[in-house]
């Protein structure tokens, strides 16, 4: 069942990684056990959940269900790249300010959402964050401050596009 | 708001300070129990029954243990054999005696009750490891459901009893027979509440170190509940208290599923002894749902007598609890008993009687989810109050109103010796309809049924039990919370907590009750929880308690505290006074002083600002005239919601939901709201998605997230919540809160669905709200979709 490891090359959070990996283990396990990136959680480790959500090339994946050699010559951003607390993401400033996160074990997942669907859609509608959300599950906050947080996000970046 | 809402709020509902701990989660800076990292750390998995119910004949472990990196493969005659002692409930009589094993040895009696264990140097190779443990198990009847456990001659999961009954027990008021027989009007029903799972995100979790010099055990649990969870480690593996620590990291949500003291947090306390190494459980999703804690699972048979004005005048219940294997540290019997004592709410409900009988089956224990049995009991509640209005076609919110305790006396004894503290509640329902707008509702639900549309109206009007202080054998889960306060000399204040945050925020609401009661800001209070080395001793967070027990515990040490800086700032020719705010120049002097500067205090007062206190409101126990009052407070809210339903598909819209809260003084508006918006989301799930299904076999048939699914942002309504605080006598006024909206929302969905589809004389007796469920509800009245409307569904999008 140990299986030959093979050798990954990836940009993580802007810093090039070198690693050999077993081909079963997933990017998940590689950011968290190998990288320390502990801020990608693990929620179900079946796809259901986004708690594992990471950019991989500028878009939204489960980092669950990539095998990390899939993700050899890729570049990956994890939430620890977003911000830092004492200067928040815009994305993560809204989500305090409007109390969109409880126990804080979806968060990281619900931020790379964010920033992926602001990366796409500039100013986003409720029914629209909603429908991007929907692959995030949280059990804490019933979404409203979350969804709010995110609309004004956007709303707030298209207005200040506007002034400059 | 309104001038009447500023004036009455004055002083009762505290600022919306942002959570202490939000930057941090945000920029996945979280420290969860995965997140603990430590050298030579090495990992467990856990082996299963497959089989519902069988007996093991043997357990194969070599191959498993001969594997490249597994440490140690064990059984539970193993962990026998090195000392480990079996858990036991500890109940007496009417309670069947009980007690079982870390791992089970002779039988299992559900899929997923685990039976060996590996300790492998990754997660994947304990996995892999699995695989090769043989085990011969011959297999047993099942018995699933109630129904099934107490057929004439059901297997037994407990021979020894000679039943599956686990306990069996009754109460009535004297009188309520006759009551009952001369009531004007009576319905019977069969409600149910089906089960269902709390399922936090992060799933359950332990990570032990043995510390062979000390002979001390440390555990990492993601546990609601530190110290107690302590005491039980202590027990099971032969240690004494003080050589057991327990941290409770960061926790991602726990909603009672993390509260019970588990087998396997023992079981990684006895293998980090074991195999001398640190080892680590991270509990996945399909343990989480088929082999952690389940939930509600009661079938209630309902009587109820009442007058022609639609006041009830007798209620009889026989409960019906399906238990699971019962073997959880405090007894899945529990929330029973806690809905079977919240059977009136907050009616005056004259003649109440209940029977309880609770049922081994070979399925899941059934244990805590937040609510704790109140859901199960206000549902009952909250149907009657509906079946009746639609009897005498009266308005719902009238039955209720002519039902509900009236202002006065107050507290109010229950028949069951509750001591009601609520503040009124006909003005409470008054507020509600009125931020609701009740009447227009009615006529846009008039409007829409005249266009063969369906909206429906639900009101519920909650009386909650707020902290539990259990007496007897179950004093030791919950009676009592401890707090220390310390002044340190830069000013700054060290607050611990025997209650443990899983998401509520205490770091920023304690801060915010610390500060209030030492006349300072805010920002100057840290507040700790979750390890036992940092505190002697808490009772952790759940039942709605912490605020009240633990931010008690916190005004008590800081009262003490407070006292003494004042004696030390006279010392130096200051006055601090002894309520509002403090001089916070004279405040850091006497910080100064009172540490570093024993020379300058007064005669008599001794050095140091530091103050620990244990704090118990003191409302429970024996009522004056019979029956005890477990909780110590009660909250009310009061909430109604506006739906549409689709008869032919079943589905079911969100359009409006307003919740009048009283939780007493409210120490930050925000959290409360986020408390009411996720537990609306909780119940809303329970109604409209979830289910913990099994097959005849005992198979789980809702094993991962695909089958068992949650609302998503796509399925969750906003609730527009009311604040409307009644202080109640506990230190700071508080009441508990976190487990009101659970509570309310699947009585609240079911009456508003039922009331939309009122013209086709839908019943609903089920907390089921799933579509397939409220169809086959339709379709049992003989309504049938018409074929233009198929036509119309059918058409390609796009199409209209
Ligand atoms: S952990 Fe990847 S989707 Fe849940
Ligand atoms: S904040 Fe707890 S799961 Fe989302």
């Amino acid at each position: 069942m140990t299986t030959m490891s093979s050798v990954v090359e990836m940009v993580v959070n802007a810093r090039p990684v070198r690693a050999e990996v077993q081909p079963r283990t997933t990017l998940l396990d590689f950011l968290r056990d190998e990288l320390g990136l502990t801020g990608t959680h693990a929620g179900c480790e079946q796809g259901a959940c986004g708690a594992c959500n990471v950019l991989l090339d500028g878009r939204v994946v489960r980092a669950c269900l990539v095998l990390t050699v899939a993700a050899s010559g890729s570049e990956v951003t994890t939430v620890e790249h977003l911000g830092t607390p004492d200067l928040l993401h815009p994305v993560q400033e809204a989500l305090w300010r409007h109390h969109g996160l409880q126990c804080g074990y979806c968060t990281p997942g619900i931020v790379m959402t964010a920033v992926d669907l602001l990366s796409r859609i500039s100013a986003p509608s409720d029914a629209q964050v909603r429908e991007a959300l929907s692959g995030n599950l949280c059990r804490c906050t019933g979404y409203a401050g979350m969804v709010a947080a995110i609309v004004e996000a956007g709303r707030t970046r298209d207005e200040q596009a506007g002034v400059e | 708001m309104t001038a009447l809402d500023e004036d009455r709020l004055a002083g009762a509902v505290g600022p919306r300070l942002g959570t202490r701990s939000g930057p941090r989660h945000l920029t996945g800076r979280g420290r969860y129990l995965g997140d603990h990292p430590v050298p030579d750390l090495c990992h467990v998995a856990i082996a299963r029954s497959s089989t519902a119910h069988a007996r093991i004949i043997s357990i194969d472990t070599d191959e498993a243990a001969a594997l490249p990196g597994v440490v140690a493969v064990v059984t539970g005659s193993d962990l026998e054999a090195m000392g480990a002692r079996r858990f036991d409930h500890l109940l007496g009589p009417p309670f069947r005696p009980l007690t079982w094993p870390v791992l089970a040895i002779d039988r299992v009696r559900f899929v997923g009750e685990p039976f060996a264990a590996v300790v492998a140097t990754s997660r994947a190779v304990a996995e892999d490891a699995l695989e090769a443990i043989t085990a011969e198990m011959e297999e047993l009847p099942p018995v699933v459901g109630v129904d099934a456990a107490l057929a004439p001659g059901a297997p037994l999961l407990y021979p020894e009893w000679g039943t599956n009954v686990f306990l069996s027990t009754e109460n009535a008021t004297p009188g309520l027979d006759q009551a009952m027989a001369g009531a004007p009007r009576r319905l019977t029903e069969r409600f149910e509440s089906h089960r269902v799972c709390g399922l936090p995100i992060e799933g359950h979790g332990a990570q032990a170190t043995w510390d062979p010099g000390a002979g001390r055990l440390t555990v990492l649990a993601s546990s609601q509940q530190p110290h107690q969870l302590r005491s039980v480690i202590a027990e099971i593996c032969g240690l004494d208290e003080t050589h057991v620590r327990v941290i409770s990291p960061d926790i991602g949500g726990g909603f009672g599923n993390k509260q019970h003291f588990t087998r396997e947090e023992c079981l990684i306390g006895l293998l980090a002894r074991l195999t001398n190494r640190p080892v680590r459980w991270s509990q996945d999703r399909t343990e989480a749902l088929t082999a952690s804690v389940h939930a509600r699972a009661q079938i209630h048979d309902v009587e109820a007598g009442y007058d022609t004005n639609g006041r009830v005048l007798a209620l009889k219940v026989r409960v019906l609890s399906d238990l699971g294997n019962p073997v959880l540290y405090f007894s899945g019997a529990g929330p029973a008993f806690v809905t079977v004592a919240n059977l009136t709410g907050g009616y005056t409900i004259d003649h109440i009687g209940w029977s309880l009988t609770c049922v081994a089956t070979t399925t899941c224990p059934i244990g805590a989810y937040r609510g704790f049995g109140q859901p199960e009991a206000h549902f009952t509640t909250e149907r009657v109050m509906d079946l009746i209005a639609s009897d005498l076609g009266l308005d719902p919110t009238e039955v209720r109103r002519i039902n509900l305790l009236p202002d006065s006396p107050r507290p109010w004894r229950g028949h069951g010796g509750q001591r009601i503290d609520v503040g009124p509640l006909g003005s409470q329902l008054d507020l509600l309809l009125e931020r609701f707008d009740y009447e227009s509702w009615r006529r846009e639900q008039a409007a829409a049924r005249d266009e063969g549309r369906y909206i429906g109206v639900g009101v519920s009007t909650l009386v909650q039990g707020t902290t539990p202080t259990q007496n007897d054998t179950a004093g030791r889960f919950g009676s009592l919370e401890m707090a220390a306060v310390t002044v340190l000399p830069d000013g700054r204040v060290d607050v611990r907590v025997g209650t443990k945050s899983q998401g509520q925020s205490h770091d920023t609401t304690f801060a915010q009750v610390a500060a209030g009661a030492l006349g300072i800001p805010p920002e100057l209070v840290e507040v700790r929880d979750g390890d036992t080395d940092a505190l002697a001793y808490g009772q952790g967070t759940w039942g709605s308690r912490s605020a009240v027990m633990g931010g008690g515990a916190i005004i008590k040490a800081a009262a003490a505290v407070r006292a003494k800086l004042a004696r030390v700032a006279s010392g130096l020719g200051h006055v601090l006074p002894s309520e509002g705010s403090v001089d916070l120049d004279v405040y850091h002097r006497v910080a100064e002083v009172a540490w570093w500067h024993a020379h300058l205090l007064p005669a008599g007062v001794e050095p140091g600002l530091t103050a620990s206190a244990v704090y118990t409101p003191g409302f429970t126990g024996p009522s004056p005239a019979g029956g005890a009052n477990h909780d110590e407070t009660y909250g009310s809210h009061a909430t109604a919601v506006a739906v549409e339903v689709d008869p032919a598909t079943g589905t079911v819209r969100m359009l409006s939901a307003v919740l009048v809260s009283d939780c007493g003084v409210v120490i930050n508006p925000t959290i409360v709201e986020g408390q009411h918006q996720g537990g609306f989301a909780q119940g809303l799930g329970i109604a409209f998605l979830e289910e913990c299904k099994y097959n005849d076999d005992g198979q789980p048939l809702s094993a991962t997230l695909l089958d068992y699914t949650i609302p998503t942002a796509l399925d969750v309504a906003t609730v527009q919540v009311v604040h409307r605080p009644t202080p109640s006598q506990t230190a700071g006024g508080f009441r508990g809160v976190g487990e009101a909206s659970i509570i309310a929302a699947p009585a609240v969905l079911v009456s508003a669905v039922e009331d939309a589809l009122r013209p086709l004389g839908v019943k609903l007796n089920s907390t089921r709200l799933h579509a397939a469920s409220i169809r086959a509800a339709v379709r049992a009245t003989g309504w049938k979709p018409d074929a233009a409307f198929w036509a119309l569904r059918l058409r390609v999008p796009g199409e209209l």
